[in-house]
């Protein structure tokens, strides 16, 4: 009998990625059905109404854009890690530490001019998320230590500090002692760019553009792509492997920080411990759908965030919002899955493959 | 399970492979391999690494199912899914890596994985007491794992499958963790085993050891089977040597003699450790000439893998010194010793001389890309004609150069590779198995692009295990065995006899001592 099984491809189906896309989000459609209609509800009615929520017209473009922003800075930390191999699982933290220290030039610089005290804020994002990788760039690139485990770790440290903040130091004297940090100054908001969305709009495409160009086109991209694809070429040419890796999880810390900074002027009144949102996490799901290439992010952030936008929206026709999460899953689920088998071929048994280009004679 | 009606007339066969095929991405691995082995015997599975030994034990051990073949257990015809179908027909391997708990004790690790839900103590005890009391495998069941020495730990690993019941024993190169004195009580045990009706398959590249332990032979090459059931009492050790090592279809035709110029390349006592820590090789000087080949001969994992990575800067050296056109390299960094003029094509051709994600192009500009830049960019025109030039001079074979390398097929990979690394006019290249894997075109392109760098003036150090490729075209042979130089031939007037018998020689001081 014969009987199929799998067998991996020399190279991936071209176009694969975009097709498992595709098919994830059919596979989330298929299952969202069943679970809609098992709970009582109609599901063109509540697919309708997402897509409205989240694309229909300018006001949900912007609500998803503003959503996409944080994803995508995120996304786009992981990816820049990954292209070299590494995990930055810590973009969750390092968001809240370019958060912490945004909010911090915002207390120090209330009288500056705007366009200054943006700046100056995003600057400080970038460095606070820096600060927080260096532990985990150095003792990886020096000592070996799994930076999985380190930037993971950092999450906590870096959200029980905005917590003692909020309770303590930054607490606001007006809040009638509710655990919150003061407003933002005015100055200190980015501006609008239509509809709701803001100005980090700019500033996150800006940063995906200049970091795609840095790895695709740079001889220090090169080297990071040289160090991804196999340590031992990178050693083979002289690549120095710790200074890459330092400097690589920094910069990813960084871009992660910045992304709590646009978030902290762009959308936050102040700084909260619910700011980073999953974002580092989800940041995580979009590198790996991009295929951890940095120019792959903005699209696959901007699907992302439709997608939970739309998930929301549905929370008021009285979906419950388990349900919305379980179709986020289910799109990701589908999306990995199908990248997988985009990798394989299927066989019948006898069946060998046509791999005898160069028969090991 | 289906019997097949001619299963009775061989009783006493354990395990019959025929026709075994598996393929992996690039490489066919098994190319209808056959392999008998008998109840009672120990059968050594000999081949040069590659050449597809594992494979074929792992699809016996159900950890890889076949593209095709017939595998026979007892006159039985089997199709293993799994690992634990292959133990329950009684098979069971031990892998080169070692798969234990080390905070467990040794009892522990043997029922480790079974079926039993309640972890009887004292019974599993007694019982791995008496098992390892029968075959003479002395260890303390209620010793924790950590406190044992390697050779112990692989005791434990063959514990485990007797536990089992198993009646077929795959040991995958079981002497590389071994001290010579433990060598000896392995074969002493397997003996035992072997005497208790069971069968056991000995994987080995090292011919020495397996002669004094082992039955029978089957020797692979290149993924099939070159020669089958060879009793080891009447088998000439040199003549196994030589199946090894084989014999090529095509090689380039010998180069004029030359004399030699001044020394390019010199090693003075230079040694340096393997990866288990273990010295590699010791005090092993030499040195290399404008306008020679230097063969270096031998079984693979004598050393000559480490030698390579040395002399190209990616392993340190523990003692001794290197010296390149007369200058001390010892410890320059890989980058400056290619700037001084040193070529290295590794073994390793997707991996450690190509980025196999990366493109064509970018793979092309690896030795160059620091000289084709503009500011931080690299100057994209610059690096395609580059490539485009290195795959035009060298034959290389491509479609898209923006296309990923790993679609170039074996040959074409490592024009562009030597085409890459000879493209400086160096002075000193160190070639590790350059040709191996290749089509008959591709080795002799690859040959005569070595010779016409040595006829150019260069030093050339060729690191191979095929005896006639050396023989060849080198103008000076070493053999190395055991990590040091086991002596120099002429090729020209070398027999392979006399080299196939430098290549054991450690195995008779060995068995001496």
């Amino acid at each position: 009998m014969r009987r199929p099984r799998l067998s991996l491809r020399e190279q991936p189906l071209p176009g694969g990625q975009p097709l498992a896309f595709a098919i994830g989000l059919l596979i989330a459609l298929i299952v969202g059905t069943l679970l809609l209609l098992g709970a009582g509800h109609e599901p063109l009615k509540i697919y309708s109404r997402m897509f409205e929520a989240s694309l229909g017209d300018p006001d949900a473009w912007a609500v998803t854009i503003n959503r996409a922003i944080p994803l995508g800075l995120a996304g786009l930390a992981v990816a820049v890690a990954g292209s070299m191999g590494l995990w930055n699982i810590g973009a969750e933290g390092q968001i809240m530490a370019g958060a912490i220290a945004a909010a911090w030039v915002a207390r120090i610089g209330d009288d500056w001019p705007s366009v200054v005290l943006i700046t100056m804020m995003l600057i400080a994002a970038l460095g606070g998320g820096g600060v927080l990788a260096i532990g985990p760039a150095l003792a990886r690139a020096k000592l070996g230590v799994n930076e999985i485990i380190t930037t993971l770790m950092l999450n906590e440290v870096a959200i029980r500090l905005v917590q003692w903040l909020i309770h303590g130091p930054w607490k606001d004297p007006d809040s009638y002692n509710f655990p919150l940090a003061p407003m933002l100054p005015d100055q200190a908001r980015l501006p609008t760019v239509f509809s709701r969305a803001h100005f980090g709009l700019f500033i996150a495409a800006a940063v995906i553009i200049m970091a795609s160009v840095a790895v695709r086109y740079t001889a220090w991209g090169y080297e990071l792509r040289i160090a991804g694809s196999s340590e031992a070429t990178a050693r083979y040419s002289g690549i120095s492997l710790s200074k890459k890796i330092l400097t690589v999880l920094v910069l990813s810390g960084a871009i992660a920080g910045l992304a709590g900074g646009v978030e902290l002027t762009g959308t936050a009144d102040r700084l909260t411990e619910t700011l980073s949102n999953g974002f580092g996490f989800a940041g995580i799901i979009v590198a790996a759908l991009a295929l951890m290439r940095p120019s792959g992010v903005a699209v696959v952030a901007l699907l992302f965030g439709a997608v939970q936008i739309g998930g929301q929206s549905i929370q008021t026709l009285g979906v419950s919002s388990s349900v919305s999460t379980i179709l986020q899953a289910f799109v990701l689920f589908g999306a990995i899955g199908a990248g997988v088998f985009s990798r394989y071929r299927v066989l019948l048994d006898g069946e060998s493959q046509s791999a005898s280009k160069e028969v090991k004679q | 399970m289906t019997q097949t009606p001619f299963s009775t007339s061989v009783p006493h066969l354990a395990v019959g492979l025929s026709n075994i095929w598996k393929s992996f991405p690039g490489v066919i691995a098994n190319a209808g391999v056959e392999l008998r082995v008998e109840s009672g015997t120990i059968h050594a599975l000999l081949g040069e690494k590659g050449a597809g030994k594992s494979t074929l034990m792992n699809v016996l051990a159900g950890v890889y199912r076949p593209d095709q073949g017939d595998l026979k257990i007892h006159g039985h015809s089997h199709q293993f899914r799994n690992p634990s179908d292959a133990l329950a027909a009684g098979i069971g391997m031990v892998h080169q890596e070692f798969r234990l708990i080390p905070s467990f004790s040794v009892a522990e690790n043997v029922v480790l994985g079974s079926a039993s839900s309640v972890l009887r103590t004292r019974q599993v005890q007694s019982e791995v007491s008496e098992i390892a009391e029968r075959f003479g495998l002395k260890v303390d069941p209620s010793q924790p794992l950590w406190q044992l020495s390697m050779g112990e730990r692989q005791k434990v690993e063959i514990l485990k499958i007797l536990w089992r019941d198993a009646q077929v024993l795959i040991l995958d190169e079981p002497t590389t963790v071994l001290t010579p004195s433990e060598v000896d009580e392995l074969g002493e045990i397997l003996r035992k085993m072997a005497d208790d009706g069971r069968s056991i398959i000995f994987i080995s590249h090292k011919l020495h050891e397996v002669s004094g332990i082992c039955d029978e032979a089957t020797v692979l090459r290149q993924g099939k089977t070159v020669a089958s059931s060879l009793s080891m009492e009447s088998t000439d050790q040199s003549e196994l040597a030589q199946l090894m090592v084989g014999t090529s279809a095509s090689v380039a035709t010998r180069p004029e003699p030359v004399t030699p110029g001044p020394p390019l390349l010199e090693l003075r006592g230079l040694t340096a450790l393997g990866d288990r820590g273990l010295e590699a090789f010791s005090n092993l000087t030499f040195q290399v000439n404008s306008a020679e080949i230097v063969g270096i001969a031998g079984v693979a994992g004598n050393g000559q893998r480490e030698l390579a990575d040395v002399i190209a800067g990616l392993r340190p050296s523990t003692a001794g010194s290197l010296l390149m056109g007369g200058a001390e390299i010892t410890s320059a960094s890989p980058q400056l010793r290619f700037k001084s003029g040193l070529a290295y094509i590794p073994a390793d051709r997707l991996g450690v001389g190509l980025a196999p994600r990366l493109s064509i192009t970018d793979n092309a500009i690896l030795r160059v890309y620091r000289q084709q830049r503009r500011g931080p960019f690299i100057l994209a025109e610059r690096a395609l004609s580059y490539c485009k030039d290195i795959v035009n001079r060298f034959g290389v074979r491509s479609g898209d150069l923006d296309g990923p390398i790993a679609a170039l097929s074996g040959g074409n990979l490592q024009r562009l590779l030597v085409g890459r690394e000879l493209d400086g006019q160096p002075s000193v290249v160190v070639a590790s198995q350059p040709t191996r894997g290749l089509d008959v075109q591709g080795v002799k392109a690859i040959q005569e692009l070595l010779i016409e760098q040595r006829n150019s003036g260069a030093a050339v150090i060729m690191i191979s295990e095929d005896l006639d490729e050396l023989l060849a075209i080198a103008d000076r042979l070493l053999v190395m065995e055991g990590g040091v130089i086991r002596g120099e031939f002429d090729p020209r007037t070398a027999s392979r006899h006399e080299v196939g018998m430098a290549m054991l020689s450690d195995g008779q001081v060995a068995s001496q001592a």
